[in-house]
């Protein structure tokens, strides 16, 4: 057997080794002490060896510190605003969308509704395509060009020059905290108008920005801003505008706008941060022009005879209303008067905005919740111009004999109106995101009705990347005057190249 | 009269004054506590260190608070790893805060990335790619070595920008060079043991850890970095894990996701282990010492597990 065998072998190596030990015990002292000697010699030898080889080594590394100490040649530093590969850095913004309708005529009644603040056409059609072209001009400045590619049915593609501004990098030396930006920029007002529409969390911006602003504010002009060196962050900064961009327009003195603004923001606990801002936006608009097509505005009309009179008695307009019909007629016109008409005078815009955003486990790229809001002020007041035709026939039954005169029609409006929007988004899984706004814009004081303009929108998005979305939302539109509107909107963003950093 | 009352009001201002001008500490600004941890070590009382991230969170993925601007605004050194990692949200601290003495090539900007030698960059690097970083992988903070190198370069930055307590300084760097390479001797004895382990990742998180232990890295959870685990390629990482020879443990930091991982996991009986990462990913894991202990504890009691 295996076992047994082996038993036995270790039996007899321990007999053999206890008597050859004890025979040699005498012999074998002196031996063991040699061994123990030459160990001990050996031992010293490595021990010095690598003593010595440490030596060297560490004298290899600290020659190789000198390098180390040194930043790389490469720079890939992340300070700086990227892109580095590229001078400038180039990106696009692609965006589509396919959208139904349940009213066949939408209008965002008393106020000019551009380009941008229109309901988006229905069926398919294209957002807005974007191009961004940025870099550093050297050390001290930094350059972007932002353009926009607009397609509507019917038209030419409109190129807009969105953005054409430059901006002081902190390597300026000024004085810390400051920056100044010239030329034409996404202006620094409320929460959303600094921020790219794609980056928005809905398909369509909120109806205050579409009312008063036509989306966004980005005129020509210059601002600064300073960030104050307290523990708690704030920041205060203005500019002076051309006053070209809606809510002004038809600039004279090519200065006709200024703003300011402050904001202040922290930390709600380890995961959690808010800001809370208020900016105004004031100025002069010189004939300012409405929207090509009022709504309303034409042959449905009878009573346009009776304007002459609003002409040299706008003041007390609202005074002369007798019955009940007469009133909401009298306003549906003066709606139209806001909605088309040439408006000179002064404007006023005061917003104050907040943002919340918590990500229960601090990692927002996992799930996050975010909560905005904005309320807007609207003063403004100034006299509305509008060509009107009349009819003017010498004999009643004959509609030949009659002539069409075009008379220029001028009112002293009070166009004041509020408007304000929440919204929450929450990202409940790493691509998707649901969210529900409500919106809500008061019509102009002197075309005051009963309801005002407003929507519910919920949305939920899936984004594959942080450069890739895809949206569905829908919205049930409150408009004036007119059954509800039930939207279903579709929509893609993607953007290639270069993406910049996110500011909160 | 109106002598004295001068006098006392002076005296009062330079009693309330004095000792915060006496007291002006250098202000660090971390971006990821390991640096912060590391800033600590060597500024002692004379640096206030505040990091923008903590343990529990993704560096890449935070947002430009506004209480982050505040701090760099006022921070006297912005120390960060660099190579791309804070590049969603450091660009505008720095533009916000405008801080000069931070911005790059100023003494008061440290970029780790840019004194230890990356791993894994890439060529031409493409979005179809997912999240690669061109420069290389930014997480260089898991090789012993490399935190010694930023030691000495924080040591000298502290120094040259603020020479008064520059004895100071020096005598924490002497001190934690010392403890750091007795530790060091250690934990490369110790990942002696680990050299050959097998593992799945989540995400790259790992290189500098897995080149210096010698553990061997046999697929990612996430078929493209930054690109979230796809059940495809879930399945296809199950059969690679599947022979005999398989991984011992699936890599996650406190901050990955972990259903994927659980899913592989029940599939293949491969434990799932929660490194900490960085300082504060793990309960004990208080300093960069805890840190690599616990790092090296937990992978240790991954190998043994047969």
């Amino acid at each position: 057997m295996y076992n047994g065998s082996r038993l036995t072998a270790s039996i007899v190596f321990g007999m053999l080794v206890t008597v050859f030990s004890v025979e040699a015990h005498a012999q074998s002292q002196r031996t063991v002490e040699e061994i123990r000697t030459e160990l001990e010699a050996l031992k010293q030898q490595y021990e010095d060896r690598l003593s010595t080889l440490e030596a060297q080594l560490e004298a290899i590394k600290s020659a190789s510190r000198q390098d180390e100490d040194e930043p790389h040649a490469q720079d890939h530093s992340s300070g700086a605003p990227r892109d580095n590969i590229f001078n400038p850095s180039i990106s696009l913004v692609l965006d589509g969308r396919l959208a139904d309708y349940s009213a066949d005529e939408w209008a965002l009644a008393g106020f000019p509704a551009g380009h941008e603040s229109e309901r988006p056409p229905s069926g398919l059609s294209l957002g807005h395509s974007e191009i961004v072209m940025s870099g550093n001009i050297d050390d001290k400045f930094q350059g972007t060009l932002t353009l926009g590619l607009g397609v509507h049915p019917g038209e030419p593609v409109e190129l807009e020059l969105e953005e054409a501004y430059v901006r002081t990098l902190p390597g300026i030396g000024l004085v810390d905290g400051f920056r100044m930006t010239a030329g034409r920029a996404l202006w620094t007002f409320g929460y959303l108008n600094e921020h790219h529409a794609h980056s928005d969390d809905f398909t369509d911006r909120p109806l205050p920005y579409r009312a008063y602003l036509d989306g966004a504010f980005n005129d020509d002009g210059a601002e600064v801003s300073f960030v104050l060196p307290t523990e708690m962050y704030a920041e205060f900064g203005g500019g002076v505008f051309r006053g070209d961009d809606m809510p002004f327009g038809g600039s004279e003195s090519g200065v006709e706008a200024w703003s300011a603004y402050g904001r202040i923001g922290g930390d709600a606990g380890r995961d959690a941060a808010w800001r809370f801002g208020a900016s105004i936006l004031s100025g002069r608009a010189h004939d300012r022009m409405g929207a090509v097509h009022a709504h309303g505005h034409g042959d449905d009309h009878d009573d346009h005879d009776d304007h002459d009179d609003h002409d040299d008695e706008h003041d007390t307009h609202d005074d002369e209303m007798a019955g009940h019909d007469e009133d909401e007629d009298e306003h549906e016109h003066l709606a139209d008067f806001f909605t088309g008409g040439a408006f000179t005078g002064n404007t006023r815009l005061v917003a104050i905005d907040f943002r919340y955003a918590w990500a229960p486990t601090g990692n927002p790229r996992q799930s996050e919740l975010i909560l905005q809001g904005e309320y807007f002020w609207r003063m403004e007041s100034g006299l509305y111009g509008m060509m009107e035709e009349h009819e003017e026939c010498e004999d009643p039954e004959d509609s030949h004999t009659c002539i069409i005169e075009l008379e220029e029609v001028v009112l002293d409006l009070d166009g004041g109106s509020r408007g304000w929007y929440v919204q929450g988004v929450y990202k409940f899984s790493p691509q998707w995101r649901a969210g529900a706004r409500y919106a809500q814009v008061g019509l102009p004081k002197d075309a005051e009705a009963d309801s005002d303009h407003s929507a519910f929108s919920a949305m939920v998005d899936w984004s594959n990347s942080e450069f890739g979305r895809v949206r569905v939302q829908y919205n049930r539109e409150h408009l004036h005057d007119q059954e509800d509107d039930n939207q279903i909107m579709l929509q893609y963003i993607m953007s290639l190249g270069a993406h910049g950093a996110h500011s909160f | 009269m109106h002598r004295l009352a001068t006098r006392l009001l002076i005296a009062g201002i330079l009693a309330v004054a004095l000792p915060a001008i006496a007291t002006a500490q250098m202000r660090i600004l971390a971006c990821e506590p390991e640096w912060a941890a590391l800033a600590s070590e060597i500024g002692g009382s004379d640096v206030v260190v505040h990091s923008a991230t903590h343990g529990k969170q993704d560096a890449h993925y935070i947002r430009a608070r506004p209480s982050l601007i505040a701090q760099a605004r006022r921070a006297d050194i912005l120390f960060c790893s660099g190579a791309d990692l804070e590049a969603g949200w450091l660009p505008v601290l720095m533009q916000r805060g405008a801080r000069v003495v931070v911005q790059p090539g100023q003494p008061g900007n440290i970029m780790a990335s840019d004194y230890v030698k990356l791993l894994e960059a890439h060529e031409n690097a493409d979005r179809s790619h997912g999240h690669v970083h061109p420069a290389g992988n930014p997480h260089v903070h898991l090789d012993p070595d490399n935190i010694d190198i930023l030691a000495r370069v924080l040591l000298k930055r502290l120094v040259s920008i603020d020479p008064e307590n520059a004895d100071g300084y020096r005598s924490r760097h002497a001190d934690f060079t010392a403890r750091w390479s007795d530790a060091r001797k250690v934990w490369y004895s110790r990942a002696r043991q680990l050299r050959g382990m097998k593992v799945v990742v989540y995400h790259a998180s790992w290189p500098y850890l897995l080149q210096w232990t010698g553990i061997v890295r046999v697929t990612a959870l996430e078929a493209k970095p930054g690109v979230p685990p796809t059940p495809s390629h879930l399945v296809k990482v199950l059969d690679r894990t599947s022979s005999d020879d398989a991984a011992k443990a699936i890599l996650l930091t406190p901050f990955d996701p972990t259903d994927a991982a659980e899913w592989v996991s029940s599939r293949s009986t491969i434990p799932i282990v929660e490194l900490p990462f960085t300082v504060g990913g793990h309960d004990g894991v208080d300093d960069l010492f805890s840190l690599f202990d616990v790092t090296l504890e937990l992978l240790e009691s991954a190998n043994s597990q047969s």
